[in-house]
């Protein structure tokens, strides 16, 4: 379609840098796949724990990065995929699979109704009503004790049973988790999809007139990275075995944003590996206390206000070629072809 | 009927206080067009202030630190627009929607870890204004709870005066309708941005410290009297003066009542705020401009 031509931006760059891309991640996935090898586990908890916020971190960046929308309720969304997880097993005695599966599930509806409500109007109304709604369903996971024990903690079952003690095994599960929800974003963003979702982005009136259904789209993506939240807070539950509704306090929220930011929001990896280079660092300044999160918070306003790329995108965008323009020229060739 | 009547007086008492804050954050948004993520941090700065001042200087009268807050509210809010607000309007900013989303946001993190860390997690309350209850025939309201409210709605009205009276409000008022047309006629609307920042931010301190002898003051302390000023913003309808007025009083109003009218009256008392989230869902349903809002550009 020569029509379609019209909506890609001028790139620069060949073939070479996008092997070399595939190159990295492939050493990386390696660098990955022997982490338990030489990680004590203590050490590989932390890990497992980074992963996690990596995985809720690169899906908020596609969300904000990508689409344009604030949402303040994505630790909500993976808090209901916990309890949803964590009730269906304690109150009907449903296998840990099962729970997380509707988990998933119950995140991704509740992500529909909210998106249908409130993805019509300006981004402004989405940042108000998720932060309203991820409050809200902090209050009532605490109050509701006889269904979540509220601030004592709901019990869940360990995901690999009560009988496997190491960490090893669970490690390379929220790895492939991670590394799958990465591979599932990076198609969504170079399909049409993802292609709609930048253009309603950039100019939403230009965008419906050219035939795309903007809400339609906006509340597709919303729903997908609440899911997404939803799966990662389903096994978090089903790793760490308790849960609180600690899990979704804003403070959370801000640290995610932060991790997401700080690595670079429109670019999917740099906001994973924010994700784990925050959770670590965070681990090895524990003698700071509260003032780390202090620091992060102060460099997520400063990075907002001088460097909107975050900081480890422009440093792989100049390594490897990789980043939303690098993007934008892998979808151009793939589907010019 | 005496139970109504009992539950509608405390609700307008609450109502007047919630409408000051949220007045606050109306303001930021008619002029500057942002909505400010951070409303309830400065909410939790003004009761850190007056307990931090209070603690350390007995002797003071309680209601003498109330404009002290504002004041730090306001200083601090001042310095905030300076560093990180002027720039969107200054068109130094890549996409100032999402921008100034983002950097409220995580000013609000930001404070809250501040506190976390200066202060500690434990809960504190600065001594009373006045000690008992006062008697309004119906019912006994809190001597605090009260002067809270009458002080509230004497600020209130001194606020209408400023905005509709004097030259400043008018300029307030031009630079909220036209910002090119206010410069035009040798009106500053960097001036006016930072001056209305700063008056949000200290009119949410000043409710901080207004209710932290009744409610008692922690880091996360903002996160309700935010979201409730948010429903109300919105119920009145974004930058609409009388709607955050109006709003305030009815969100008020309605939490009082349904609180007092739920079928189990303790978790009625405890999901107050989440009545205003199903008003915040009508309004979205039914008439997203408010009540008083001015049509979408």
């Amino acid at each position: 379609m020569t029509g379609d031509r019209r909506l890609r931006f001028p790139v620069l760059g060949g073939s070479s840098t996008s092997r070399l891309q595939w190159l990295v991640a492939l050493v990386v996935l390696v660098v990955a796949l022997l982490v338990p090898t030489f990680l004590q586990t203590y050490w590989l908890h932390v890990v497992i724990i980074a992963y996690f916020y990596a995985i809720l971190s690169s899906s908020w960046s596609l969300l904000a990065g990508y689409g344009g929308q604030f949402s303040f309720g994505h630790v909500a969304f993976s808090a209901i995929g916990a309890y949803t997880a964590g009730m269906l097993g304690k109150h009907l005695g449903w296998p840990p699979l099962v729970g997380i599966l509707l988990g998933v599930l119950v995140a991704g509806l509740i992500g529909v109704g909210i998106g249908a409500l409130v993805l019509r109007f300006k981004p402004a109304y989405l940042a108000l009503f998720t932060i309203a709604f991820s409050e809200i369903m902090r209050l009532l996971i605490r109050g509701e004790t006889q269904l979540t024990r509220g601030d004592q903690g709901l019990h869940l079952e360990p995901l690999l049973g009560t009988d496997i003690i190491s960490r090893v095994p669970y490690y390379y599960i929220m790895l492939g988790i991670l590394v799958a929800c990465l591979l599932f974003m990076y198609w969504l963003v170079s399909s049409r999809i993802g292609m709609f979702l930048r253009a309603i982005r950039e100019d939403e009136q230009a965008a419906a007139a050219r035939g795309v259904d903007v809400v339609r789209y906006k509340v597709l993506a919303f729903a997908i990275t609440s899911m997404i939240a939803g799966l990662a807070g389903a096994f978090y539950g089903h790793y760490v075995t308790i849960i609180s509704p600690n899990m979704m306090v804003l403070s959370q929220m801000g640290l995610v944003m932060a991790m997401a930011i700080i690595g670079g929001v429109e670019n999917l990896i740099a906001a994973a590996i924010g994700g784990i280079l925050i959770q670590v660092s965070l681990e090895l300044l524990r003698e700071f206390g509260s003032w780390r999160l202090v620091i992060f918070g102060a460099l997520l306003m400063i990075i907002l206000r001088f460097a909107r790329n975050g900081l480890l995108a422009p440093v792989f965008r100049s390594l490897f070629g990789m980043g939303p323009r690098a993007e934008l020229r892998e979808e151009a060739t793939a589907d010019g072809a | 009927m005496d139970f109504f009547l009992s539950l509608s007086t405390t609700g307008l008492i609450m109502g007047v206080i919630y409408a000051l804050m949220a007045l606050g954050l109306t303001l930021i948004y008619s002029i500057l067009g942002i909505v400010n993520f951070a409303h309830g941090e400065f909410y939790m700065m003004g009761g850190y202030t007056a307990y931090l001042i209070l603690s350390s200087l007995t002797g003071l009268h309680p209601l003498l630190v109330v404009p002290l807050a504002g004041l730090v509210g306001a200083l601090f809010g001042w310095v905030f627009e300076l560093l990180f607000l002027r720039p969107i309007h200054q068109d130094r900013i890549e996409r100032p929607d999402e921008y100034a989303i983002l950097v409220t946001f995580g000013l609000s993190f930001f404070l809250i870890n501040l506190t976390l860390a200066v202060v500690g997690p434990y809960p504190h309350r600065p001594p009373s204004f006045f000690e008992g209850t006062v008697n309004l025939g119906l019912m006994n309201v809190s001597a605090d709870r009260l002067t809270a409210g009458a002080l509230s709605l004497v600020l209130l009205g001194a606020l209408l005066l400023i905005i509709n009276k004097t030259w400043i409000g008018k300029a307030l008022r031009a630079v909220s309708q036209d910002k090119h047309a206010a410069a035009v006629v040798g009106i500053d609307s960097l001036r006016m941005n930072s001056i209305t920042f700063a008056a949000g931010a200290g009119l949410a301190a000043v409710a901080g410290a207004l209710l932290a002898p009744s409610f008692s003051v922690t880091p996360d302390v903002g996160a309700q009297p935010s979201i409730r000023s948010y429903v109300i913003i919105v119920l009145g309808g974004m930058g609409s003066i009388k709607g955050s007025i109006f709003g305030g009083i009815i969100i008020g109003l309605v939490e009082s009542l349904a609180a007092g009218y739920f079928p189990d009256p303790s978790r009625g008392l405890r999901y107050k705020t989440a009545f205003g989230l199903v008003i915040f869902m009508l309004v979205l349903l039914f008439r997203p401009t408010g009540l008083f809002g001015r049509e979408e550009q």
